[in-house]
C-alpha cells in the first residue's frame, strides 16, 4: 500500500530533528535561537505523526499534527512577543540571566 | 373549664411578652398594675376552672391538646393542659398567692431603676409555674419545670450590679440543672419502654418495668424534686437565693416554686409507688433536710436568711409526707404553708423597706413599735409556722407527723424527726420574732431612716395573707373532717399505711403542739424581755453558721476539680497539641516547600534536564511494568 | 418557571448576584444593598418552595437531572428532601442575617466582600441540594474559597494563622474524601447519590467521614476551630458554626450512614465516642475559654458531637432530633456571633475580663442576648431543648451510657453559658465599657430579632421540623432505603 521509504526512516528523520532541536534549546543561549529550537522539535514531532498517521491509515495522527501547528503558532507569538519586550527594555539577549522566576 | 386553665395559662405569659414587648412606652407603675392584672386573670381563669371540674364532676381530670409540640416516630407529645383535681389546686394556689405577691411588689419595687423587666420576670415566673403545674404529660412538666429555674435564676439575679446576686442565680441553675438532667433520664427509660411521657401510660408502664428499671427512673425524679425543693443534699442554692429582691423569695423561693418538689412526687406517685424503697428515701431525705435547716436557722442573723431555712425545712415536711404515702397531707402544707411563709417573707420585706435594706435581725430591734401591723402580720405567720391551733400550720403539719408515726420502726424514726422539727421551728421562729419585734429601746439609726410601714399595695396582700394564715388550715382537720384528701382521692389517694387511727392523729398532735410551745417558751427565755444568756458552744455554732460546710464540700469535691480538669485539658492537651498541630502543619509545609524551592535555578537547561530525566524514569518504568 | 427549577434558582441566584456585584461598578452603598436584596430574594424563593414542599411524600422533590460527564456517569443532579430542606431554609436565612450584618458595619472592598458572601450562599445551598457526588464534592471545595479569603482578608491580627491552619485541615480531609468518592464512583459505575447502591468497603467510609468529622468538627479534629472562629469577622465566624459545620454533619447523615451503612454500623461505638468525647471536651473547653467567642466556638464544637451522637445512635428519635438540632443551634450560633460581633464593635474586646455590666442601660442588648444565651444553654421547653432530648433519647437506646455523658453536658452547658451571660452583661462595669457604647441599633435589631423570632417560634412548635423531616413515622426506614 505504501509508496516510498518505510517507516523507519521518517521516525529517523524525525528523530534527528528532534535531536537537533533539544540540542538548540539546551545549549543556546539566545532566547530567538532557542524558540527556533523549539519549532524544529515541533517539527520533528509532526513529522512523526504523520507519518504514523500514513502507517497507520487514518487521519488522526494528521489532525494532531494541525493541532501541534495551532499550538506552534501561537507559542511562536508569544515568544517573539517576549524577545521584543526583552529588546525594548535593552536587557541582555542571554536565558541564564534572566532567571528572575527562579526559587 | 378548659378555656379557664388556657387561660390561666396565657395570661401571665400574655403579660411578660406585653411589658417586654412595650419597653418604654408603658411607665413603670403601669408596668407593675399590667402583671399583676395578668396574674389576677389566671387566678380568674383558675376558679373557673376549679368550678368547673366540680360541677363537671370528672374526678380523674381532662387533658385539652392545642397541637402537637414534638412527634419523632412513635413517640409522641403534645402542648396540652390538664384540669384535674390535683392541677387546679396547684392553680389556684400559685395565681392566688402570686397575685397577691405581684401587687405587693408594686410598692416594694418602686423606684427601682428596671421595674419593668422586674414584672416581666415575674410574670414569666407564674407562666413557667403555672405551665409546670398544667402540663398534660411530663414533658411539658420537665419544661415548666426548666423554666421556673430559668425565671428563679433571673430574679434571683435581678440586682446584677450585685456580684453575689449573680453568683447566687448561677448556683441556682446549675444546681437545678442538674436536676433538669436526672429527670431528663429518667424520662429516657420510661420513652425507651413505652415511647410515651402521658401520664396514664407512663404509669402503666411503670407497673411492668423490673424493680431496678422503675428504681432509677424514681430516683431520677427524685433528683429533680430534692433540686427543686432544696432538698439535701442539693439545698445549698436556696439559702443563697435570698439575694433576689424579697417578693421573690416570697413567690418563688417560698410559696411556690421550691414546693414543685412536691408536687412532682404527688403527680408521678403511681411510679413512686412502684419504688417504694426511693419513696421511703424521699422522706428520709424530707426528715434530714428539715431537722438541719432548723439547726442552722437557729444561728443565722440575716432575716431573710432565717426564713429560707425554715421554708427548707417545712418542704421537708412536705417530702416526708408525700414519702409516707400521704400526698394530700403533703399537699395541704404545701398550702397553708403557701400562705403563712409568703405572709413572713412579706412581712420581713415590710421591715426591710422600712429600713431601706437593711436585713440584719440584729440591727432590727425595736423596730415592732413603729410597726405595729406588720408586728401582727409577722405573729399570725410565725403562729402559723410553729403550728399551733387555731392557726393554719397546726391542721397540715400535724397530719403529715401522725401519718409518719404509722408506718413501722422507720415511720417511728421519721416522726422523732419530724417532731424534733417542730421544737427547732418553735425555737428559731421565736427567736426571729423576739429579736426583730420583741420590746428594746429604738436605736436612733432606725428611728432616722425608717420609712412607715409602706403603702397600700404592699399591706392589703399581707392582711389578706395573714387571714389566709390563720385560717387557711380550718379546710381540714383530719381525720374528722378532710374535704382535700377527698378532693384529691381520685388524683392521689394517700396510701393505706399512711391513714393513721384517730389515737395517733390525738398523739401527734398534742406531742407536736406540747414540742412547739416548748420551743416558743425556750426563746422567750433566750431571746424575749428577760434574757438569760444563750449557751455557747462555739465549735457547733461555727459549724451552723458555716451551714455544716456543704458549700465548702461542693466546692472542694466539685467545682475545683471540674476548673482544675479545664485547665489542665486547656493547658496540656489543647494547646500544645491541637492547637499547635496547625502551626505545625503548617511550619512542615514550609520548610519542605524552601527544599524544592532549590530545586527551581531559573535555568531553562535545568528544567530540560529535568523533564528528559522525567521521560527516561518514566519510560523505564513503563517498559519494565511491561 | 417549572416547580422543579426552584433547587437550581436557589443555587443559581446568589451566583448570579455575585457575578453581578464583581462586574457592576456600583457604589458602596448600592453593592450592599444589592447583596442583602438577593438574599432576602433568595429568603422569599426558600420560603416558598417550602410552602410547595410535599411533607407526607418520601424521595427528592424539586430535582433536576441533566447529563454533565456521560462517560463517568456525572450528572447535575439537584434536589431536596424534606431535611436537606429545612437545612437549605438554614443556610438562606443565616446568610442574609450575615449579609445584613456585612452591610450594617460597613466592611472595606464591598464589591468583593459582597460577592464572595452571596457566592458563598450559593455554594452552601449547593452542598444541602446536590445529589451527585461529584457535584456535592465540588461545591463542599467552593464553600472553602470564599472562606479563606472571607477570613485572611477581612479577618483579626491573626487571620494568616488561622486561614492556614482552616485550609490545611480541610484540604487534608477532602483531598481524602476525593479519593474515596473517585474510586466509589468508578466502583458502581456512578457518582449519582439517589441511584448509587450501598458500599460495604470501610476505607471508603472512613474517607468521607474523616471529611466531615473535620468540617463539623468533632474531637481531636478541631484544631483549625479556636483559631478561625476568633479571627474570622463575626458575621463569617456565624456563618462557620452556624451553616458550614452542619455541611459536615449533612454530610455524615446522606452519604456516611446511608450509603455506607455496614461500615457505620461497625464504626458506630468509635464514631459515638468521638461525639461524645467532642460533646464533653467542647463543653469543658468553653467553661474555662477566656472570651466571648471561644465559649461559643467550643460549645459549636459540643453541639456538632451533640448532633453526630443523634445521627450516629442510628435511632428514629436521634434522627430527628439531629435535624431539628441542626437547625435549631444554626440560627443560635448565628445569633450568638453576631452579637459578639455588635459587644466587640462597642468594647473592641470580647475578653471577659475587660467586659461586664453591659445589661445596665442596654435593655435590647441584654434581652437579646440572655434569650439567645438561654435558648443555647437548652432551658427545657425551647427548641434547643426539644432537638437535644430527642437526641439523648435516641442515644439512650443505643446504650444508657450515652444518654448519661450527655446529661452532664446538659449541665456543663449551662455552666458556660451563665458564664457568659454575666461575664458580658452583669455586674461591675468592665475596663473597655464606656457610656458611649450605645445600645442596639434599629439595624442591629432588624437583623437579630428575627433571628431570635424564628427560635421562638420553633420553640413554640419544634414538631414543625423533628416531624417534617423525614417521610412517615420511621426515619431508620426512610435511611435504611437511602431517602428514595
Amino acid at each position: 500500500m505504501l509508496q516510498g521509504p518505510g517507516i523507519v526512516w521518517y521516525l529517523g528523520i524525525a528523530a534527528f530533528l528532534f535531536a537537533i532541536g533539544a540540542l538548540g534549546v539546551l545549549i543556546r543561549r539566545n532566547p530567538l535561537i532557542v524558540l527556533l529550537s523549539l519549532e524544529i522539535m515541533l517539527n520533528g514531532g509532526n513529522l512523526a505523526l504523520i507519518a504514523f498517521a500514513r502507517h497507520a491509515g487514518n487521519g488522526a495522527g494528521q489532525i494532531f499534527a494541525l493541532a501541534v501547528m495551532a499550538v506552534a503558532a501561537s507559542e511562536v507569538c508569544v515568544g517573539l512577543g517576549l524577545v521584543v519586550a526583552l529588546h525594548r527594555r535593552r536587557l541582555a539577549m542571554d536565558v541564564d540571566q534572566l532567571s528572575e522566576l527562579r526559587g | 373549664m378548659i378555656a379557664g386553665a388556657w387561660l390561666c395559662l396565657c395570661a401571665p405569659l400574655a403579660g411578660a411578652l406585653a411589658i417586654t414587648g412595650a419597653g418604654e412606652r408603658i411607665s413603670r407603675r403601669n408596668a407593675g398594675w399590667l402583671s399583676t392584672a395578668s396574674v389576677f386573670v389566671a387566678f380568674g381563669g383558675a376558679v373557673w376552672s376549679f368550678l368547673g371540674l366540680r360541677s363537671h364532676g370528672s374526678e380523674h381530670g381532662v387533658i385539652s391538646t392545642a397541637w402537637t409540640w414534638l412527634e419523632s416516630g412513635k413517640f409522641h407529645v403534645g402542648l396540652s393542659v390538664l384540669v384535674d383535681p390535683l392541677s387546679t389546686m396547684m392553680m389556684l394556689i400559685v395565681s392566688g398567692v402570686g397575685g397577691l405577691i405581684v401587687l405587693y411588689s408594686i410598692g416594694y419595687m418602686d423606684g427601682d431603676d428596671e421595674e419593668r423587666r422586674y414584672f416581666a420576670y415575674m410574670s414569666l415566673f407564674v407562666f413557667s409555674m403555672l405551665l409546670l403545674v398544667q402540663g398534660g404529660n411530663l414533658l411539658l412538666l420537665l419544661a415548666g419545670w426548666g423554666l421556673v429555674g430559668l425565671s428563679s435564676y433571673l430574679l434571683i439575679g435581678f440586682w446584677h450590679e450585685r456580684p453575689s446576686a449573680v453568683a447566687a442565680a448561677k448556683k441556682a441553675f446549675v444546681m437545678n440543672a442538674i436536676g433538669d438532667a436526672t429527670m431528663a433520664l429518667a424520662f429516657f427509660v420510661l420513652i425507651a419502654h413505652s415511647n410515651s411521657l402521658e401520664f396514664t401510660t407512663s404509669f402503666a408502664t411503670a407497673g411492668h418495668l423490673s424493680s431496678t428499671t422503675v428504681n432509677l427512673v424514681a430516683l431520677g425524679l427524685l433528683g429533680g424534686a430534692a433540686a427543686k425543693s432544696a432538698q439535701i443534699p442539693l439545698h445549698t442554692w436556696l439559702p443563697d437565693a435570698m439575694e433576689g429582691p424579697t417578693p421573690v423569695s416570697a413567690l418563688i423561693h417560698a410559696a411556690t416554686m421550691v414546693t414543685a418538689g412536691v408536687y412532682l412526687i404527688a403527680r408521678t406517685h403511681p411510679i413512686f409507688e412502684q419504688a417504694r424503697t426511693v419513696e421511703l428515701v424521699a422522706a428520709g431525705m424530707g426528715a434530714l433536710t428539715l431537722l438541719v435547716a432548723g439547726l442552722i436557722a437557729l444561728v443565722q442573723v440575716d432575716i431573710k436568711r432565717v426564713i429560707a431555712y425554715s421554708t427548707m425545712s417545712q418542704i421537708g415536711y412536705m417530702f416526708l409526707g408525700a414519702g409516707v404515702g400521704t400526698y394530700a397531707g403533703g399537699m395541704f402544707h404545701l398550702m397553708t404553708h403557701a400562705f403563712f411563709k409568703a405572709l413572713l417573707f412579706m412581712a420581713a420585706g415590710l421591715v426591710i423597706h422600712a429600713l431601706s435594706g437593711e436585713q440584719d435581725i440584729r440591727k432590727m430591734r425595736g423596730i415592732g413599735t413603729l410597726m405595729p401591723w406588720t408586728r401582727w402580720a409577722f405573729l399570725a405567720g410565725a403562729l402559723a409556722l410553729v403550728g399551733l391551733p387555731p392557726f393554719s400550720g397546726f391542721f397540715s403539719k400535724d397530719a403529715i407527723i401522725a401519718a409518719a408515726l404509722h408506718d413501722h420502726w422507720y415511720g417511728v424514726v421519721l416522726a422523732v424527726a419530724a417532731l424534733g422539727g417542730a421544737f427547732l421551728t418553735g425555737l428559731y421562729t421565736f427567736r426571729l420574732y423576739f429579736i426583730v419585734f420583741g420590746h428594746g429601746q429604738v436605736s436612733d439609726a432606725i428611728d432616722g431612716s425608717h420609712h412607715g410601714e409602706g403603702p397600700k399595695t404592699m399591706l392589703v396582700p399581707v392582711g389578706i395573707l395573714a387571714v389566709l394564715a390563720v385560717v387557711g388550715g380550718w379546710i381540714q382537720l383530719s381525720p374528722w373532717w378532710h374535704p382535700v384528701t377527698s378532693w384529691l382521692s381520685p388524683v392521689a389517694a394517700t396510701l393505706g399505711v399512711a391513714e393513721p387511727p384517730k389515737s395517733q392523729e390525738v398523739l401527734a398532735s398534742v406531742l407536736a403542739v406540747a414540742l412547739g410551745l416548748a420551743g416558743v417558751a425556750l426563746a422567750y427565755a433566750l431571746y424575749g424581755q428577760n434574757r438569760l444568756a444563750v449557751p455557747r458552744l462555739p465549735g457547733v455554732q461555727r459549724a451552723l453558721e458555716h451551714k455544716l460546710y456543704f458549700d465548702e464540700a461542693y466546692d472542694a469535691l466539685f467545682f475545683r476539680p471540674a476548673a482544675a480538669l479545664a485547665g489542665v485539658l486547656r493547658r496540656d492537651f489543647e494547646e500544645p497539641i491541637v492547637l499547635a498541630s496547625g502551626p505545625d502543619l503548617g511550619e512542615g509545609a514550609l520548610e519542605a516547600g524552601a527544599g524544592v524551592r532549590r530545586l527551581q535555578t531559573g535555568l531553562l537547561r535545568t528544567y530540560v534536564f529535568f523533564l528528559g530525566t522525567g521521560m527516561a524514569v518514566l519510560a523505564i518504568v513503563f517498559l519494565a511494568v511491561r | 418557571m417549572t416547580v422543579s427549577s426552584f433547587t437550581t434558582v436557589l443555587i443559581c441566584l446568589p451566583l448570579a448576584g455575585a457575578l453581578a456585584i464583581w462586574i457592576l461598578p456600583l457604589s458602596r452603598y448600592a453593592t450592599g444593598a444589592l447583596a442583602l436584596l438577593v438574599s432576602l430574594v433568595e429568603v422569599g424563593v426558600w420560603i416558598e418552595q417550602a410552602a410547595r414542599f410535599d411533607f407526607q411524600r418520601s424521595g427528592l422533590q424539586f430535582a433536576q437531572h441533566r447529563t454533565w460527564i456521560s462517560d463517568l456517569h456525572v450528572s447535575y443532579h439537584v434536589g431536596e428532601y424534606a431535611f436537606s430542606l429545612w437545612l437549605v431554609g438554614l443556610t438562606v436565612v443565616a446568610m442574609a442575617a450575615c449579609v445584613g450584618y456585612g452591610f450594617w458595619v460597613g466592611r472595606e472592598r464591598p464589591r468583593a466582600y459582597f460577592g464572595l458572601m452571596l457566592f458563598l450562599t450559593g455554594a452552601t445551598v449547593g452542598v444541602f441540594v446536590a445529589q451527585d457526588l461529584l457535584l456535592f464534592y465540588a461545591f463542599f471545595e467552593a464553600m472553602l474559597i470564599p472562606l479563606y479569603v472571607l477570613i485572611g482578608v477581612w479577618g483579626g491580627a491573626g487571620r494568616l494563622g488561622a486561614t492556614i491552619k482552616l485550609l490545611i485541615y480541610t484540604m487534608a480531609g477532602s483531598l481524602l474524601m476525593l479519593a474515596a468518592l473517585i474510586v466509589y464512583g468508578l466502583k458502581v459505575g456512578t457518582f449519582d447519590l439517589v441511584a448509587g447502591p450501598t458500599s460495604p468497603s470501610r476505607w471508603l467510609f472512613l474517607g468521607f467521614m474523616l471529611a466531615f468529622v473535620i468540617k463539623a468538627p468533632l474531637f481531636p479534629f478541631h484544631g483549625w476551630l479556636p483559631d478561625a472562629y476568633r479571627e474570622a469577622p463575626p458575621e463569617v465566624t456565624a456563618i462557620l458554626s452556624g451553616v458550614i459545620a452542619k455541611a459536615g454533619t449533612y454530610g455524615m447523615l446522606r452519604i456516611a450512614i446511608a450509603k455506607f451503612p455496614e461500615p457505620a454500623h461497625y464504626y458506630r461505638t468509635l464514631i459515638l465516642a468521638l461525639a461524645a468525647a467532642a460533646l464533653v471536651y467542647g463543653s469543658i473547653l468553653a467553661f474555662r475559654a477566656p472570651d466571648f467567642r471561644g465559649v461559643v466556638a467550643y460549645s459549636s464544637m459540643a453541639q456538632s458531637g451533640l448532633i453526630a451522637l443523634g445521627l450516629f445512635s442510628g435511632t428514629t428519635l436521634g434522627y430527628d432530633g439531629a435535624i431539628l438540632q441542626m437547625v435549631a443551634h444554626g440560627l443560635i450560633s448565628v445569633s450568638l456571633f453576631l452579637l459578639a460581633g455588635t459587644v466587640e464593635r462597642r468594647t473592641t474586646t470580647g475578653q471577659f475580663a475587660l467586659l461586664g455590666g453591659m445589661a445596665k442601660g442596654r435593655p435590647a442588648l441584654a434581652t437579646l442576648l440572655l434569650t439567645t444565651g438561654i435558648l443555647s444553654l437548652a432551658v427545657p421547653g425551647s427548641a434547643s431543648f426539644a432537638g437535644e432530648f430527642l437526641i439523648l433519647a435516641g442515644s439512650y437506646q443505643r446504650a444508657w451510657w450515652w444518654a448519661v455523658i450527655g446529661a452532664v453536658a446538659i449541665v456543663l452547658a449551662a455552666m458556660y453559658m451563665l458564664r457568659l451571660i454575666s461575664a458580658v452583661l452583669h455586674e461591675a462595669r468592665g475596663s473597655t465599657v464606656h457610656d458611649e457604647a450605645l445600645d442596639l441599633r434599629t439595624g442591629e435589631l432588624a437583623l437579630i430579632v428575627p433571628l431570635v423570632g424564628v427560635l421562638l417560634a420553633l420553640s413554640v412548635w419544634p414538631d414543625a421540623i423533628s416531624h417534617h423531616s423525614f417521610a412517615g413515622d420511621m426515619p431508620t426506614a426512610v435511611v435504611q432505603e437511602q431517602f428514595k
